[in-house]
């Protein structure tokens, strides 16, 4: 009996709490945990000067696992407990989804208002134009992969110089095999991981046009010769060339296992920069970018969008104007990683590899993203499934483009 | 403390019985080899970054690094989810134990016709995974505008115990013999008092086996905290273990802290209350 | 106490019915009944029975979670889900292979720790706590620790492998779609058993102790007291035991979902994960909802015909 009266007074006091809470303006922010101290300090500065520059406003971030945000957030979105601003990916199966479901608001006004086209990198705002009816989101972080190698392997084997040219790597992965590492590591359990090798190969064999269009299901993967071709020179590289076994491990071992020093290559993303550094290997690293001959960047970017359901949308903006404006990406780079998405912001790197992926961004010519934000969700899934059967050796190469193509074809993209 | 006066001895005989002997050394063989994926954890807790990913994983820590735990104190915020989940455990499980055994009670013993059928839906509730309910529950808490509060991840919680507690509770309620109950309710007792007074004590081992499994199951409940406490001051500790994974690498040392620390609570209260399982205490006073 | 005023209320007495004076007072078995039932069936019918109805009801639209708009398909997801979905089939014999191994041996080894930590041992308190243990430790931490253990370069196994000098025998744990399932089943077993082990200890102690000395001193020895007392004795523990071992099994998820996330490429999806998947990660509610379904089918049609029997039996016997 006293439990339930504990109870009662504690629910009406929360009651009572939100509900002078809701006089204030309060901003929800849902997004990633942050990683480290560098990014939490940075942010909670960009919070607390924002409140100050605004009295009665407050903001709060709220930080999830991936899984775990994904999860939230498609309970929540189209409630009224929906966050203000929310994180997601570019692509068209996630944050396109709620683009889709008109849970993101049409930010057109805003980008007149704050004038944000000439704010930010063209490469970085190509997600939020994609979508019929406006303008939508605002980008968070711009994100390029490429190759690492470690120095010393490549010498070893008489690599003089990163390939240049897909023939070049594949002739460069035989020299390392011949002399006795493994070229390249990856981690299985996490899909989106041995995916890249797949992306990769996709862009090499069809080339740019061709490759958007079979991603954007616009060309028939069966009618595409160069599309079995990927896929045959995927399985060349997983049965060959990738440090086995694979399967059963995430990315996060293929890192420990470049850094013990039993693969010499990573493909991976400009991220990788820091945990390099932490582990004491960013001398003994180079990077280049993959040798596809298309000259684009893998790379993708992630956005923060204002929920339909926010009662401050303008208030919203204002903040993620704030948060993206040079002033504040100049006074905090802990926002961002390897280079801020205001193009205004010049990057401090300093280290030979953080120059290396400066000059890879700047020599772009144009972007291809990562398979799963290219697709939508279901195509993701049967995609991962594809590569993963062809890298287990358990389905014919030659019969992938297939396979795709029949599910894509049962679940056409509307 | 259950001093055992004449280990070794069956029943009756005051000779070392060898197959016994045979029997507890064969036990604490497997309890060495159970317990190593624990005593990983520690290892793991008590190491630095390089030492996790560099060195060998299951080698001893080569320089205990306590503060570890002091720093995913911090990061996981545990003296705010430590708070929420004690507050959010402690009302919960002895509530939800206490509604179970009514019922199970009532269906048990109290004779009425559509019973066989509430029984049957009631245990219902064991068979989904409560994971894929997860949007249809938002939804109703979020009708009652529960959302954020602890009365709106405590109703759901009961809601899902009662199934399987009442299942439980309803075998061993049945088990109990007929002239206990009947000798009260020709006294004139109601059935509320029979049950308070003669079925919850002879239940004791099963309502402690049920309370340590009900503790563990709210204490480490994940999905439906998730989705129903937004609010980071209201997090619980399952919830706070996210603080240590993010997008591209995890901290394993502090991860590892941060699990030694949520389940240390969870093993006091297993050491508290287990003492009902020891025969001994409980003689016999069912089947007399 | 009942009074007795006219000889219907006499009867309706006997037949331990309420008569109209006692429903009218509150006093009647039946009301009782009722008061003690409502808080645990009011609750579980708000939160958790309605959004089962829920989840059958949105097995029969389409839904990503995210519009307003819901629309009847009929039973278009279920007809997707067994003849247009790769990963369907695949979770589903899982599923059956493992309950079958979950039902047979975590309960057995349950019940030998149970009876062997019931025997005078000293430190036998210490003991139950170890093997109690891993259920008390979150799932995920659970999952992420095996998959340590199982990692194919530095893991635990492989190094007691290669230690013992038998390097051959070392597999792709989790990797080889030939074994994750089982790798699995073994963090499974580690979890799992402590459950059994709790329910089967508190039963024991409702052996008789009279009885059990009778049978001593009959001369019934240790298998003998073990087959005619304690067993007997045990039936419904049994029957508890495991009905939920089945129902656990088939709901399995927390494990799949840290150690392989289904993988490698799906083989290891179960019917609990898979619909999880489907409604959370894909957005398709209507997909996850009737795998859900199949899955409660698959239940019931597994649990009640054994459940009324054994509710059959108990009444015959009580």
């Amino acid at each position: 009996m006293k439990r339930f009266l504990i109870g009662a007074v504690l629910v009406t006091a929360s009651i009572a709490a939100l509900s002078s809470a809701a006089q204030a303006q309060d901003l929800q922010l849902w997004a990633l945990t942050l990683a480290d101290s560098t990014s939490s300090a940075a942010w909670q500065k960009v919070i607390s000067d924002f409140e100050a520059a605004n009295p009665g406003v407050t903001v709060t971030y709220t930080g999830r696992g991936t899984d775990e945000h994904k999860a939230a957030l498609r309970v929540a979105a189209n409630s009224d407990q929906a966050p203000d601003i929310f994180f997601s990916w570019g692509g068209l199966g996630l944050g396109g989804e709620f683009i889709k479901s008109g849970l993101a608001v049409d930010m057109t006004k805003y980008y007149d208002q704050y004038k944000w086209k000439d704010r930010f990198l063209p490469a970085a705002l190509t997600f939020a134009t994609q979508y019929p009816g406006g303008t939508f989101g605002v980008p968070s972080s711009f994100r390029g992969e490429a190759l690492y190698y470690n120095k010393a392997a490549f010498e070893k084997a008489g690599i003089t110089a990163p390939p240049t040219t897909w023939a070049e790597l594949d002739a460069d992965a035989d020299k390392l095999v011949a002399s006795g590492i493994a070229p390249i590591a990856f981690g299985g359990t996490v899909n989106w991981h041995v995916m890249r090798m797949l992306d990769a190969a996709l862009e090499a064999e069809c080339g740019a046009a061709k490759h958007d269009a079979l991603t954007a299901t616009k060309a028939k993967w069966t009618d595409e010769p160069c599309a079995t071709a990927a896929f045959v020179e995927f399985h060349k590289w997983t049965s060959k060339y990738f440090l086995k076994p694979f399967m059963g491990i995430d990315d996060s071992q293929a890192f420990n296992l470049y850094t013990a020093g039993k693969a010499a290559m990573l493909l991976e993303g400009d991220w990788l920069v820091n945990r390099l550094s932490d582990a004491g290997k960013l001398d003994s690293t180079g990077v280049f970018p993959i040798p596809t001959g298309t000259g684009r960047l893998y790379g993708f970017g992630d956005y923060y969008y204002i929920s339909s359901k926010s009662k401050y949308p303008d208030l919203a903006a204002k903040f993620l104007d704030f948060l993206t404006s040079t002033d504040e990406q100049v006074a905090n780079p802990g926002l961002y990683g390897a280079i801020s998405v205001n193009k205004a912001v010049k990057s401090t790197a300093t280290t030979p590899l953080a120059l290396a992926w400066n000059k890879i961004f700047a020599d772009a010519a144009g972007l291809y993203v990562n398979g799963d934000q290219a697709f939508p969700l279901d195509i993701t899934t049967e995609y991962w499934r594809i590569q993963n059967e062809v890298a287990s050796d358990t389905l014919d190469p030659t019969a992938a483009a297939g396979e795709l193509q029949k599910f894509i074809d049962a679940h056409p993209v509307n | 403390m259950n001093a055992l006066a004449a280990p070794f001895r069956l029943a009756g005989s005051s000779r070392i019985d060898p197959p016994l002997v045979i029997l507890w050394a064969c036990l604490i063989l497997l309890a060495l080899v159970w317990v190593v994926p624990f005593v990983f954890i520690l290892f793991t807790a008590l190491k630095s970054q390089s030492d996790i990913m560099g060195g060998n994983p299951f080698g001893l820590p080569v320089s205990p690094q306590w503060q570890n735990f002091a720093h995913a104190w911090v990061r996981g915020n545990f003296s705010t989810t430590t708070f929420n989940s004690v507050f959010i455990t402690v009302i919960k499980v002895p509530l939800g134990i206490l509604i179970s055994a009514m019922a199970a009670y009532s269906l048990a013993r109290i004779p009425w016709r559509g019973q066989r059928l509430l029984f049957l839906l009631i245990v219902f509730g064991t068979m989904i995974p409560f994971q894929v309910m997860l949007a249809p529950i938002f939804g109703v808490v979020n009708g009652f505008h529960l959302i954020n509060t602890y009365v709106g991840v405590i109703l759901p919680y009961l809601a899902f115990g009662v199934p399987y507690q009442v299942f439980i509770l309803y075998g061993f309620f049945k088990d109990v013999p007929r002239e206990l109950s009947e000798a009260a309710q020709i006294d004139g007792a109601s059935h509320f008092t029979i049950f308070w007074r003669i079925f919850l004590p002879v239940s004791l081992p099963v309502l402690a086996a049920l309370l340590i499994l009900d503790f563990v199951a709210t204490w480490n409940e994940f999905a439906m905290a998730l989705v129903i406490l937004q609010a980071k001051g209201m997090w619980t500790l399952p919830l706070g273990l996210m603080s240590f994974q993010s997008q591209f690498s995890s901290n394993y040392g502090e991860l590892n802290s941060a699990i030694v620390m949520t389940v240390l609570p969870a093993i006091i209260v297993y050491l508290i209350f287990q003492r009902y399982f020891v025969s001994g205490l409980t003689t016999g006073a069912i089947k007399e | 106490m009942t009074t007795t005023d006219s000889p219907v209320s006499a009867e309706r007495s006997r037949r331990q019915l309420p008569s109209r004076r006692e429903v009218w007072s509150g006093r009647s078995p039946f009301v009782q009944g009722l008061v003690m039932l409502a808080p645990a069936v009011l609750i579980y019918a708000v939160f958790a029975f309605y959004p089962m109805l829920d989840v059958i009801h949105l097995s029969f639209l389409k839904w990503n979670g995210l519009t307003d708009n819901r629309p009847f398909v009929g039973f278009n997801n279920y007809v997707q889900i067994f003849t247009a979905d790769p990963v369907f089939w695949v979770a589903f014999r899982n599923v059956v292979i493992w309950t079958s191994l979950s039902i047979v041996i975590p309960p057995m080894i349950g019940f030998s720790l149970a009876l062997g930590l019931n025997q005078p041992l000293p430190g036998r308190n210490p003991l139950r706590a170890v093997y109690y243990l891993p259920v008390i430790i979150a799932p995920i931490a659970v999952a992420t620790m095996w998959r340590w253990m199982y990692d194919p370069f530095s893991g635990l196994f492989n190094q007691i492998l290669t230690g013992i000098g038998m390097p051959g025998l070392i597999l792709d744990w989790l990797g080889d779609r030939n074994v994750a399932l089982y790798s699995m089943f073994a963090a499974s077993v580690w979890q799992s058993v402590g459950f059994s082990m709790v329910l089967f200890l508190a039963g024991l102690q409702g052996v008789s102790q009279t009885l059990l000395e009778a049978a001593r001193i009959d001369g019934a020895g240790r298998f003998g007291s073990f087959r005619y007392v304690t067993l007997p004795a045990l039936r419904s523990t049994v029957t508890i035991v495991l009905i939920l071992s089945l129902i656990n099994s088939l709901k399995a998820f927390d494990l799949v979902y840290g150690m392989t996330g289904g993988g490698p490429a799906q083989s290891t999806q179960m019917l609990a994960m898979w619909s999880y998947t489907q409604a959370m990660q894909l957005g398709n509610f209507g997909n996850g909802s009737a795998i859900s379904v199949v899955l409660l089918l698959v239940t019931l049609v597994i649990v009640v015909p054994y459940l009324r029997w054994t509710l059959r039996r108990e009444d015959a016997s009580a």
